[in-house]
């Protein structure tokens, strides 16, 4: 068995758009994941991230190359049972993603679907529920909640899967500052608990959480490293994207004259080196 | 003159059902013409409900006493509506949704139609609406408004809205979902809109640094209540009332906060990362010169042997900074293919 838990073998995919005329949003794409890395997929609008998400849980089939999950081939349809519920998926609209009134019921829901005992499901879903910070809402109706707390039923919904593998896709573009802290923070302690994230985003801020960066750029792996590595490599504008602002107020700061001990990826950094110059 | 007048505005979702809530309590706002004001509120504290009275979308609950008046137009009288509508252009969340004609062209004469202009006219504010977005007519008028990119369709809807000449310009989160450099293109359009169509503009926001950079002024809402109302200095350096309102501060405020709780002297009403820049820059370079003036009396300010680090300088990096919106010519590397759908 291999030693990544996610290999993408130089895969393409192309959507139809008109007549003769194909969008290629993925293009001989090669990226190894290991079991437990923290990863945050970013790039501009149009870079290939979602398409690369939806290639990954084989909702979409590559048109060349290969995807292979804990070595399981993604194109062999007998899989794909197998496949959704290794990979978990949370997509970005927090309103479209219940499919139950009540909270537990549409935890339920995934489990129920594939068979599982009751008592196993009721585990579960207790489970789920615990893992997210949201014990106390099993018998609420989802619709009163924040967006923050929908999306964290949604990652219970995908937990009650079992998954070893976790892809929030864009989850807190439409949350508000606290919703977004909510699910990073879920995002974190699973991570903690074993289970492999691959958050896609363009939230630098964010993206700078995350133990390792993948940037895509025209469908392609344009720059792949921790934060640090990203964010010195002088190649984000090029893709699109910009600094943390942290990061951005830092390299403006050395203009001033000020020196930092590298790239600054966050605050408690930046403070740091700020007092050790002005002190 | 007043743009905006409301008066003793209160509303409730639901009345009379156990699901009842007290959206507005008693909001008193009064709108100076040319204002750029900054809505900020966590979520469900009433910002929604309260943008949507300024266009007659929902109406006040009590006409006696409660009063919306938009440009001299009370809010409440039924004959006013349609005019309203066309003075107050609302950018509502994710406007690219509500993008439906086949092609850009239309979609963007949509709100001109409805005002029963000629033809000309129509088309005479269609091309300026594009233009000022900045949206080639040529290339775009033809294609389809969902064979685009996320920011252009974006703005597309934005430049429907404007093709009407609004007078207030109303965005309720106008960058939410749009990648870095669609967020810095949004933000300088909106400036662009109050120079050059809408003088008046109010955005909606949970970005508490783009406020601080953008608005004049600030009004908070908590709970249905406005619970602070002035400039951003006023209103962020609030750092009890921006906690109790569940809102961040600017993250130039709370790196200024962390700074002055290690030591080091700042003061403490900086908002914006240009201002935090050029305080630490002056700290340095008084830090630096008194060394160097201990070392030798004849060495000037600004001399230092690293250089670089003239006042001035750091005025034209802001100027840089400003008009460096365009992410195409930023990265400036040709797709192979020329397409650059989104996916």
């Amino acid at each position: 068995m291999s030693e990544f838990q996610i290999e993408i073998k130089g895969a393409s995919y192309s959507y139809p758009v008109r007549e003769g005329y194909n969008v290629k949003a993925v293009r001989n794409l090669s990226l190894s994941i290991r079991k437990g890395e923290f990863v945050a997929l970013t790039g501009m609008n149009g870079s290939g991230k979602s398409t690369l998400a939806k290639l990954l849980n084989g909702l979409f089939q590559p048109n060349e190359g290969e995807i292979l999950i804990d070595g399981i081939s993604t194109a062999d349809e007998d899989n794909t049972f197998e496949i959704r519920k290794k990979v978990g998926m949370v997509f970005q609209n927090p309103d479209n993603q219940t499919v139950a009134t009540i909270i537990e019921d549409d935890i339920a829901f995934g489990p129920e679907n594939i068979g599982v005992e009751r008592e196993e499901i009721i585990k579960r879903v207790d489970e789920a529920l615990e893992a997210v910070g949201m014990s106390e809402y099993r018998t609420r109706t989802a619709s009163k909640l924040s967006g923050g707390q929908k999306q964290r039923i949604a990652i219970a919904g995908v937990l009650a899967m079992k998954p070893d593998i976790l892809i929030l896709d864009e989850s807190t573009a439409m949350l508000d500052p606290n919703g977004r802290k909510e699910i990073m923070d879920v995002a974190c302690r699973l991570n903690r608990s074993g289970i492999t994230v691959v958050n896609i985003t363009h939230n630098m801020d964010e993206a700078a959480l995350a133990d390792r960066i993948v940037v895509l750029r025209k469908g392609r792996v344009a720059i792949d490293g921790t934060p640090k590595e990203v964010f010195a490599s002088g190649l984000i504008e090029a893709c699109g994207l910009t600094l943390p602002p942290i990061t951005e107020l830092a390299r403006e700061l050395e203009k001033e004259g000020f020196e930092f001990d590298g790239v600054v990826i966050n605050a408690e950094e930046l403070a740091e080196g700020l007092c050790r110059l002005l002190k | 003159m007043s743009a905006i007048e409301i008066s003793n505005l209160n509303f409730v979702y639901s009345k009379k059902t156990p699901n009842e809530k007290q959206a507005l309590k008693n909001i008193n706002l009064s709108v100076e013409e040319g204002a750029f004001l900054g809505l900020v509120g966590a979520t469900g504290s009433g910002k929604s409900t309260l943008i949507q009275h300024l266009n007659g979308l929902i109406k006040p609950q009590d006409k006696k006493r409660m009063s919306v008046v938009v440009n001299g137009m009370s809010a409440t009288d039924r004959k006013n509506l349609k005019k309203l509508r066309f003075e107050v252009g609302m950018v509502f969340q994710y406007p690219e949704y509500q993008l439906f004609e086949d092609t850009v062209a239309k979609d963007v004469a949509f709100g001109p139609k409805n005002m029963k202009l000629d033809k000309e006219e129509i088309d005479r504010r269609v091309r300026r609406a594009l233009e000022v977005v900045g949206l080639d007519y040529d290339k775009f008028a033809s294609r389809s408004p969902f064979d685009l990119s996320g920011g252009e369709k974006r703005r597309v809807a934005i430049a429907g809205v404007i093709a009407m000449q609004p007078k207030i310009l109303v965005l309720d989160e106008p960058v939410a979902g749009l990648d870095p450099i669609g967020r810095r293109e949004i933000l300088a359009l909106v400036k662009k809109l109050q120079k050059e169509v809408s003088p008046t503009v109010i955005i909606v926001s949970h970005n508490m640094d783009d406020m601080a950079q953008l608005a004049d002024r600030i009004v908070a809402l908590k709970d249905g209540e406005i619970i602070a109302d002035g400039t951003p200095k006023q209103v962020f350096c609030n750092r009890n009332l921006i906690k109790e309102a569940g809102l961040d501060l600017p993250t130039a405020t709370s790196l200024a906060d962390m700074l002055i709780a290690r030591g080091v002297e700042l003061p403490r009403d900086i908002v914006t990362m240009e201002e935090l820049a050029k305080e630490l820059g002056a700290s340095l370079r008084k830090k630096r010169s008194q060394a160097v003036a201990d070392d030798n009396d004849e060495t000037k300010i600004g001399e230092d042997a690293d250089g670089g680090f003239y006042a001035e300088s750091y005025d034209e990096d802001v100027e840089v900074e400003g008009v460096e919106v365009n992410g195409v010519e930023v990265n400036g590397v040709e797709d192979p293919d020329g397409e650059d759908e989104d996916v």
